[in-house]
């Protein structure tokens, strides 16, 4: 399912993205130097030193500014004649474009320096630009920069912005090791690929209309993901409380209800998140949200298995009443049902995806709350439309009344229990889950081996359930007691002492921590251009993380593809000015997104991974990368 | 599969560049927004106390630097509220050199000496420098001894513009920095319009 909503979901997008040219008559931003003019260098049939150079369209190397020398001896170079570039001043001065050679014909022995200089038409001239180059083994290297890691500043929080035709993302000027003055190519600190947002994108291609329409349809194609499923048990338990007043017309109203405010609140966080700066998002998920969310569960679970009603005081349902006309309860439940929907939104609301990260990364950097706003209850919409067929159409299918009806709602009741479960299990110390889910299972079980049916066939599908539940129950406690942490592999450490560990191929990986931009920048630098560099935003209560961790990451072909990779971990659990500089320098609306950098400390074009990754998409990212 | 690029197809090609390339790095720490915009050694043109202030790293040999200055001075003029920081990054040696320094030497006569310097197209030599400033009304010798006189306050600002740029890890001439927003390379003059409304809008 999940690879299905993916593979749709790229489908979508170039539908509703069909290739745009190039925006603008304007020249496009500059190329790295060793991209505009990539040098090469060979020994002809003379014996002489050849340099020559591969000019991107629309860039030109001067002739009179390429020049060699050694210990500050100046080599004599032999340049073909350029074109004249028109100077009516001071006459002309010769250009090469396309592509350029110099010949050096005096033998040299060791290292020499090349240096050239160019500019892009109508853009920016570049600075000077050196090469080493070892007159024996033709190696072409830049020159070191004074600073190692070890001279990085930390430099004063300024957010210098980058400002251009469109609105960019703000970027903390970067710190890194440094090339010497006007020399030096950009071989420390890091690089963006270039992508514009996905809010722009559409923006360009089709105006608010399209952004408008394009967000519940990935909403939809979001709906079937573990982020959402947790919404279901709890809109069926809120329905199954209805019982026999449960129509399908009242199901569709309250599922409705439901959706929408679990979109305004989507919508209002978000916008809320993004216009503050804040990350909100991030915030609410608090242990302490958590935890309250766990306990609102539960006590709905409870409610569920008749221990209490849940209502409104009857005051408030009475006043309600007077002004509604006397529908009697219904204004509670809906009220309820709202107050339900908007509360989901804080366990929608933090699983990253890609729209998602897009609708903040918008809101943030153009400050359109409205527009922002709009598309992420756009999304929540498309993400709830399911639930409204479900709402609509299972309504009927619910019993009408009896002990069916009681035995209905206490199934619910446990779906509620699990929610909670679920919910408070990140902030558990692992394998106290295991226990809790244990626990549940048994009850589940005692529970459907005592229904009173009178009916021999259901009568038996229940105690088979019930037999299951109770053997996996008995499993995870036994997990438990032997230090399990996984509920799909509770019998793991007892299979480990076992010897059979057959899994335990390539390496485990290992993160190092990193919680700053100026600690990025150090051990980006410290790959010194040889290891590429993946950086993985996480946090304790991102759930598709968890998911990551547990069955990803620990694939032999992830692990034998990322083994080269110098991997770095962004925790965001504890979320502070440091940690949320270094998603805004890297354009990161939350956990979990992978990034992956060159030996440069250039992030790899088409590589970024958000939300719920697979182990080829992981695998295809860190190939590309490893490529370059 | 789920990568942004998927959902972006081509269609943002165009859109995104300018944040993907200059932004390479640099040894010392960020410059601070005193040191780029308010360096007191350096004359300013324009309103002395606009709410904007544009500060451009330059070359008197940059072709594009030159050929977008009157642009940049009618924005300066028509808006009124603007302060303007020309920063001399002499990228293509000594020439360049030579000429910053005269004009930094000119004491009153800065604005008018820049401007001439401006004027011309291409390469310089530094008798192209002498000739200029003296078709301009200057003495280019006077200039040159007063820059000798002051030669530390004007390595001192070349000095600094250079470091500067080298920490933004700016790739060459022009960079213009609309108060805190960086732009890289020549921008017309409805560039330049749109980023100074941005700024104030900011």
């Amino acid at each position: 399912m999940k690879l299905f909503s993916a593979s749709a979901f790229a489908l979508l997008a170039l539908v509703l993205l069909p290739s745009a040219g190039p925006a603008g008559a304007a020249p496009a931003a500059p190329l790295p130097v060793s991209e505009a003019f990539e040098l090469d260098v060979a020994r002809d049939a003379d014996g002489a030193l050849v340099f020559s150079w591969d000019i991107a369209p629309g860039y030109y190397l001067y002739r009179d500014h390429i020049s060699a020398q050694r210990d500050e001896t100046p080599l004599p170079l032999s340049t073909p004649p350029g074109t004249p570039k028109d100077d009516p001043v001071f006459g002309p001065t010769q250009v090469y474009t396309g592509a350029a050679t110099a010949r050096l014909e005096t033998p040299v022995f060791g290292t020499l320096e090349l240096t050239f200089q160019g500019c892009q038409d109508d853009g920016i001239c570049y600075a000077p630009e050196t090469r080493h180059v070892d007159a024996q083994t033709l190696e072409v290297s830049a020159p070191a920069g004074p600073g190692g890691p070890g001279a990085l500043g930390t430099g004063p929080e300024i957010a210098w912005t980058v400002g251009g035709e469109t609105a960019v993302a703000p970027v903390e000027a970067v710190p890194g090791t440094a090339p010497g003055a006007g020399s030096g190519p950009a071989d420390a600190g890091f690089e963006l690929a270039a992508s514009g947002g996905l809010v722009e994108g559409l923006l360009e291609r089709g105006g608010v209309l399209l952004v408008l329409a394009s967000f519940p349809l990935f909403g939809l194609l979001l709906a079937f993901t573990p982020c959402v499923f947790p919404m279901y048990p709890i809109l069926a338990g809120a329905l199954a409380r209805e019982g026999d007043k449960l129509t399908a017309r009242r199901g569709f109203v309250l599922s409705s209800i439901y959706v929408l405010s679990l979109s305004t609140a989507f919508g209002l966080l978000g916008a809320a998140a993004g216009w503050s700066g804040q990350n909100l998002q991030l915030v609410l998920q608090s242990p302490i949200t958590s935890g309250i969310l766990a306990a609102l569960f539960a006590v709905l679970a409870l409610s569920m298995f008749g221990l209490f009603e849940l209502q409104l005081p009857g005051s408030w349902t009475n006043w309600v009443a007077a002004r509604t006309g006397g529908l009697g309860g219904s204004g509670g439940s809906k009220r309820s049902t709202a107050l339900l929907g908007f509360s989901s939104a804080l366990i929608v609301g933090p699983c990253v995806t890609v729209p998602l990260a897009g609708a903040l990364l918008y809101i943030a950097q153009t400050a359109d709350v409205g527009l922002g706003a709009a598309a992420l209850f756009g999304l929540g919409l498309g993400k709830g439309l399911p639930l409204i067929v479900m709402g609509t159409l299972g309504g009927q299918a619910l019993p009408r009344a009896g002990a069916w009806m009681e035995g209905v709602k206490q199934i619910f009741g446990f779906g509620f229990l699990a929610t909670a479960i679920w919910t408070v299990a990140p902030l558990l110390p692992s394998g106290v889950d295991l226990a809790l889910w244990a626990a549940l299972l048994i009850a589940v079980a005692s529970f459907a081996v005592s229904v009173p049916l009178t009916n021999t066939t259901a009568l038996a599908s229940m105690r088979a359930v019930g037999g299951l539940a109770l053997v996996y129950g008995v499993i995870l406690l036994i997990g438990a007691s032997a230090g399990g942490t996984d509920p799909l592999k509770p019998l793991a450490p007892l299979a480990q002492r076992g010897g059979s560990a057959g899994s335990g191929e390539g390496r485990e990986l290992r993160f190092a921590a990193t919680g700053s931009i100026s600690d990025l920048q150090a051990r980006l630098a410290s790959a010194n251009g040889e290891r590429s560099t993946m950086v993985y935003f996480t946090a304790d209560w991102c759930v598709t993380c968890r998911v990551i961790e547990r069955s990803v990451f620990p694939d032999p072909q992830v692990r034998q593809s990322l083994g080269d990779f110098q991997l770095v971990k962004a925790d965001l659990t504890d979320f502070n000015a440091e940690n949320s500089a270094l998603m805004k320098a890297m354009r990161v609306a939350g956990p979990p997104t992978m990034i992956f950098f060159d030996g440069a400390g250039r992030e790899a074009a088409d590589t970024r991974l958000v939300g719920s990754v697979t182990v080829d998409a992981l695998t295809r990212s860190a190939h590309t990368t490893e490529r370059l | 599969m789920l990568t942004r690029r998927t959902l972006l197809i081509a269609g943002a090609a165009g859109t995104a560049s300018l944040l993907a390339s200059g932004f390479p790095a640099a040894a010392q720490s960020i410059p601070t927004v005193e040191e780029v915009l308010f360096d007191e050694a350096i004359p300013t043109i324009g309103n002395p106390d606009g709410d904007v202030t544009i500060a451009e790293y330059f070359d008197y040999q940059c072709p594009f630097c030159k050929r977008g200055h009157p642009d940049l001075l009618d924005v300066v003029a028509s808006d009124g509220n603007i302060r303007l920081v020309m920063k001399d990054w002499p990228i293509f040696g000594e020439p360049s050199v030579y000429a910053a320094s005269l004009v930094l030497a000119a004491g009153d006569d800065y604005e008018a000496a820049h401007t001439a310097l401006m004027k011309t197209e291409g390469r310089l030599s530094r008798d192209d420098v002498d000739a200029t400033l003296a078709g301009a009304g200057h003495d280019p010798e006077r200039l040159a001894a007063r820059a000798a006189e002051q030669a530390t306050r004007i390595q001192g600002i070349l000095d600094r513009n250079t470091n500067q740029a080298s920490a933004f890890g700016f790739r060459g001439t022009p960079v213009y920095l609309v108060n805190t927003q960086l732009n890289y390379g020549a921008m017309d003059k409805a560039a330049l319009l749109a980023a100074v409304e941005r700024a104030r809008a900011a």
